[in-house]
């Protein structure tokens, strides 16, 4: 016989590394069936199989321990596992792996695109808003030139512009007044050109050799058009000039107004309170605290005021605190900050703006009123439509036109096109001064007419823009009749008195006893 | 037919209460083969010079193929040594307790490393995230995915 290696079989005595079951093979009391027994590596470890597989099998469902699923702990040598392991089964374990990394991928693509496509929802509400803010404020007529419903048509600024615009309208709310509105709405669009089929029509219309020959004989300025086309100021040159006039003009005659009917100037324009935003929605009370600190204000002062502010937020905090648990009474806010006024008549203004702000300081309220003003100034312009049919003069300061392009009329082509045409010889061919006079004129005309489709259409957004200017006067006065109201009836609070009725007149100390009942 | 887990778990018994333990440890309690108690204490020159501490072993039903789970005992009285390795609440940091069990391991075994594993310490501090890890153990160590990070100590 000749010699050869032992193996597992040959053992007297097998010892399981893993459940410690011994089993000897001159031991004829063994109980059950023969067991396998396997011997896997170079040492002497030895193990059933079954305990073995079971080990390699749960070690290797961990992914920290499947590096050390498949050796022996002891000499680490790597066990040799055969098994059915098909090509099918490797196919899929691999497919398993890869799908696992794409997974990965996915989880990171996937919160990009969660975000991107909230972000993108949110972009095109605000976009939404802008579009329809528009077409209230400029009307429907200029909307279809400038505009359109169809977003294929919009210029690229559009895209910018109209979401900015309701962003614009809110932040506008959180800082002086709600009338500034106008001003990007104005800024943005004069200079724009016509778009999509209205901008082919009046292409083709324009450029028809008899019309462009109109043109030419036409000038530009005034003479040859009657000096009321030019009314209402373009839109460019009221934003930039118009507008800041009479909004000054109008806040000097509201503080005035204010000093008459309070006694005491109107305090400096409402900026955010120091201690931040603060918003009262019935059961919440929401506090947007961020240090707002006027631009102008010296770093030093501002350290020195930093210590005061604390000791302020502190003492509004603990007054936040008490006043919700109290089911937030007005006078506890309006307490303290009437104490800090040292004129008695500014600190029953300022308590009764505090008692007022109460019920109107919630968010809701804010963002939806700074929303809802392009429908608000459209509704107001409509109506100073309705009334000018009955007043000759309201429609000369309205500069009420018939619809432009629906009456058949056609608006003068953009200003660029139109200033290049007024001459029949090219740019090369005029003088130095002729040269001169044409880029001057171009630099009027956007100046000053804007774009020409804006004077010749029905100027919609001045009426809306004068309505809503009416309507934030009207509001404005209906606010300081407010306050005046509730001043006066802060100022003329009594306590009602009243006699001992009901009460023993024994137990009072009277200064003449004898004379009561 | 008792489970895999208690037949192993009776024999690794037998051999402590034949051989007995190795020297610096002792059984405590071992009533069930769900929890063993031992004492722990580092014999010869050490920074554990004269301290016993406690190390409690429990097991579950899929001993040895899952590992035991260990800690040192920090009720009545008792404390955990301190070793970078060791947190205050008991728990150990130490890989043959975690990704490097292996069935070939006893639980005198662990006894043994671990007893080795303080008297290799050259300064007593506990783990540098102790306070932070404490305050969110869970209460079975097992269930902590340690960083093994550092096998000098």
């Amino acid at each position: 016989m000749p010699r050869r290696v032992p193996t597992v079989k040959d053992l007297r005595v097998k010892l399981c590394y893993i459940c410690r079951e011994e089993e000897r093979a001159d031991d004829p009391t063994q109980e059950g069936p023969p067991r396998a027994w396997t011997h896997p590596c170079s040492c002497t470890l030895i193990a059933h199989e079954q305990c073995l597989l079971k080990w390699i099998q749960s070690s290797q469902s961990t992914a920290t321990r499947a590096p050390n699923a498949l050796k022996c702990p002891q000499c680490g040598t790597a066990y040799e596992m055969e098994s059915e392991n098909t090509i099918v089964l490797r196919g899929l374990a691999l497919g398993n792996k890869v799908l696992q990394r794409v997974g990965r991928y996915m989880t990171v693509f996937g919160a990009a695109a969660a975000i991107g496509v909230v972000g993108t929802s949110i972009y095109i509400c605000l976009t939404a808003y802008g579009a329809w803010a528009v077409k209230r404020f400029i009307g429907e007529e200029m909307f279809n030139i400038i505009l359109t419903d169809d977003p294929v048509n919009w210029p690229w600024s559009a895209y910018i512009n109209l979401p900015l615009l309701p962003l614009s309208l809110i932040l506008s709310r959180f800082k002086s007044s709600s009338s500034s509105m106008v001003i990007p709405l104005l800024l943005v669009w004069p200079p724009s050109s016509p778009v999509g089929d209205a901008s082919k029509r009046l292409f083709d219309f324009w450029t028809q050799p008899e019309n462009a020959a109109r043109l030419s004989t036409m000038s530009l300025l005034p003479g040859g058009r009657s000096l009321l086309s030019y009314w209402p100021p373009p839109p460019m040159f009221f934003g930039l000039i118009g507008f800041p006039i009479i909004r000054s003009l109008y806040n000097k005659c509201f503080a005035h107004l204010y000093f008459k009917l309070l006694g005491t100037p109107l305090p400096a324009p409402r900026r955010l309170p120091r201690a931040g935003l603060r918003f009262n929605e019935g059961p919440f009370v929401i506090r947007i605290r961020a240090q707002f600190d006027e631009a102008e204000g010296q770093e030093e002062a501002e350290r020195a005021q930093a210590d005061a502010h604390q000791r302020q937020l502190a003492q509004e905090e603990a007054a936040a605190a008490a006043a919700e648990a109290a089911l937030l009474g007005a006078g506890d806010d309006a307490a303290p900050a009437a104490g800090e006024n040292p004129d008695a008549n500014a600190a029953a203004v300022e308590a009764a703006e505090q008692l007022i702000e109460v019920d109107a300081s919630s968010l809701g309220r804010r963002i939806g009123g700074a929303l809802i003003v392009p429908a608000i100034a459209s509704a107001m312009g409509d109506a100073l439509l309705g009334l000018s049919r009955h007043s000759h003069w309201l429609r000369l300061f309205l500069g009420v036109r018939g619809a432009g392009m629906g009456a058949g009329r056609m608006p003068l082509p953009p200003w660029g096109r139109y200033a290049l045409t007024a001459s029949d010889k090219t740019w090369s061919q005029l003088g130095v001064l002729q040269q001169a006079r044409v880029g001057l004129r171009l630099v009027m005309t956007a100046f000053l007419g804007g774009s020409r489709t804006w004077v010749d259409s029905d100027p919609v957004w001045w009426r809306n823009g004068v309505g809503f200017a009416l309507f934030v006067a009207a509001k404005d006065c209906i606010q300081l009749l407010h306050l005046w109201l509730a001043k006066r009836e802060l100022e003329t609070r009594r306590v009602k008195d009243r006699d001992f009725t009901g009460v023993d007149v024994r137990e009072l100390d009277l200064l003449v006893p004898g004379r009561f009942k | 037919m008792a489970s895999i887990s208690s037949r192993r778990l009776a024999k690794e018994l037998r051999e402590i209460q034949a051989e007995g333990c190795p020297v610096g440890i002792s059984l405590v309690e071992a009533n069930d083969f769900s929890k063993w108690v031992f004492t722990i204490q580092v014999m010869g020159d050490s920074l554990y010079q004269d301290e016993v501490h406690t190390l409690q072993f429990r097991f579950d039903p899929q001993y040895p193929i899952s590992s035991p789970a260990v800690q040192f005992v920090v009720t009545d009285g008792k404390q955990a040594p301190i070793h970078p390795h060791v947190y205050s609440n008991g728990h150990i940091c130490a890989s043959i307790l975690g990704n490097e069990w292996s069935p070939v391991l006893s639980v005198i075994a662990v006894c043994v490393t671990l007893q080795s594993m303080l008297a290799s310490c050259k300064k007593k501090e506990r783990p540098a995230d102790n306070d932070r890890y404490v305050k969110h153990a869970p209460e079975n160590p097992k269930k902590t995915l340690f960083h093994y990070d550092d096998d000098t100590v």
